[in-house]
């Protein structure tokens, strides 16, 4: 039977979200091992002229892309190529908060649904590391390199939503639907038993 | 359409047109620009009750004794996370007054925990910049969603049981 305490699921919520926050982070590389994956095979797949590969140094990813410097440098000659380094774990914060809603929730197949949530979270940690990597190309190098995307003006546009929507919405909501469509039983134990005033509309 | 699938695909919809509101130019100019400025405003008022060399500059809030600062920027400004508990509140089935009710109290219970956010990391980015990032970019963006999920779902607690709407599966 559920415990559909407001004042005790956030509790739990509280107690969990520390233990949660921990394993997420030291457990980063391997959580990205099969997000590097997914973003080189998104590569492969729809930036081939792109996106030359992918490697992985724990939690973080260089995207190493086909696009030539603008100026050598001490550090990059013009023989070389961009490299984009991301940050698996500012996309993939909401794993945590997941993980604690889920067991706070105390509900059935806690650790399928934990596992189910890594799955569908993990190829939209890729859209945000994928968008940032273009938005990085397109607005934040010199003209010279942003050229040779060959984006035009929608696709620009386009790249800046994806990057807004990946970076500040996707991480933190979708956790939160994925943990309400997989606790709708749960939720629905929220609502008042005696009801309210007023019908729905 | 399923009770549950229509608010679902209401919230999609809603949350992507307003957060495409937002982007806007004019979106930024008369809405976010104002909401971060007055967020800025009222943590440094709050602030400086205990520590008057407090000041806001636009979206900055900054210490007046050593020179710290920290900018409120988009993800930190609480504007998503509204535009979140909107999304969600519109799209649920429920009488409009509880509707409005509930976004009347929601989004002052989400800018209260913002608010908490832009000082708390004020103080951490003075004490250790590595603990500030940390609850900069992970800690605090997850809190403020749970906020968000506990508010609408404190919400729904309120609504009728009998109402048409949300049948658990």
């Amino acid at each position: 039977m559920q415990d559909a305490s407001p004042g005790r699921f956030v509790l739990r919520v509280a107690a969990w979200l520390p233990l949660a926050f921990l394993v997420w982070y030291l457990a980063g590389p391997v959580l990205a091992w099969p997000i590097a994956f997914l973003t080189e095979g998104v590569a492969r797949l729809a930036f081939r002229d792109l996106i030359q590969g992918v490697e992985q140094q724990g939690h973080l990813l260089t995207i190493v892309s086909t696009l030539k410097p603008a100026l050598a440098t001490t550090e990059q000659s013009v023989t070389g190529v961009i490299s984009v380094e991301v940050n698996t774990l500012l996309y993939s914060f909401g794993l945590p908060m997941l993980a604690a809603l889920i067991l706070a929730a105390r509900e059935p197949h806690s650790l399928r649904k934990l596992l189910l949530g890594y799955a569908v979270l993990a190829p939209l940690v890729v859209w945000g590391l994928v968008a940032e990597f273009l938005k990085r190309v397109t607005f934040d190098t010199a003209p010279s390199v942003a050229a040779q995307t060959g984006f035009g003006p929608l696709q620009r546009e386009a790249i800046a939503f994806a990057y807004q929507f990946g970076s500040l919405i996707l991480p933190t909501v979708a956790p939160a639907v994925f943990w309400v469509l997989t606790h709708r039983r749960f939720v629905e134990g929220f609502r008042a038993r005696d009801g309210g005033a007023g019908n729905a509309t | 359409m399923r009770p549950m699938v229509r608010f679902f695909l209401g919230f999609l919809v809603l949350q992507a047109l307003l957060f495409g509101a937002e982007l806007t130019p004019w979106g930024q100019r008369w809405f976010v620009v104002p909401w971060t400025d007055t967020l800025a405003a009222i943590s440094a008022g709050i602030v400086k009750v205990f520590d008057p060399g407090v000041m806001a500059d636009g979206k900055l809030l900054q210490s007046g004794s050593n020179g710290f600062a920290v900018s409120i920027e988009p993800g930190c400004n609480g504007v998503e996370a509204t535009i979140v508990l909107v999304a969600a509140m519109l799209a649920f089935p429920a009488p409009w007054k509880r509707k409005l009710v509930g976004l009347a109290i929601g989004i002052v219970a989400v800018q209260a925990l913002n608010i908490i956010r832009v000082i708390s990391l004020f103080y951490l980015g003075q004490w250790s910049f590595d603990a500030f990032d940390f609850a900069h970019q992970y800690v605090w963006q997850a809190l403020i969603m749970l906020d968000v999920l506990i508010v609408w779902l404190l919400w729904v607690r309120t609504l009728p049981r009998a109402a048409p709407a949300y049948a658990a599966a």
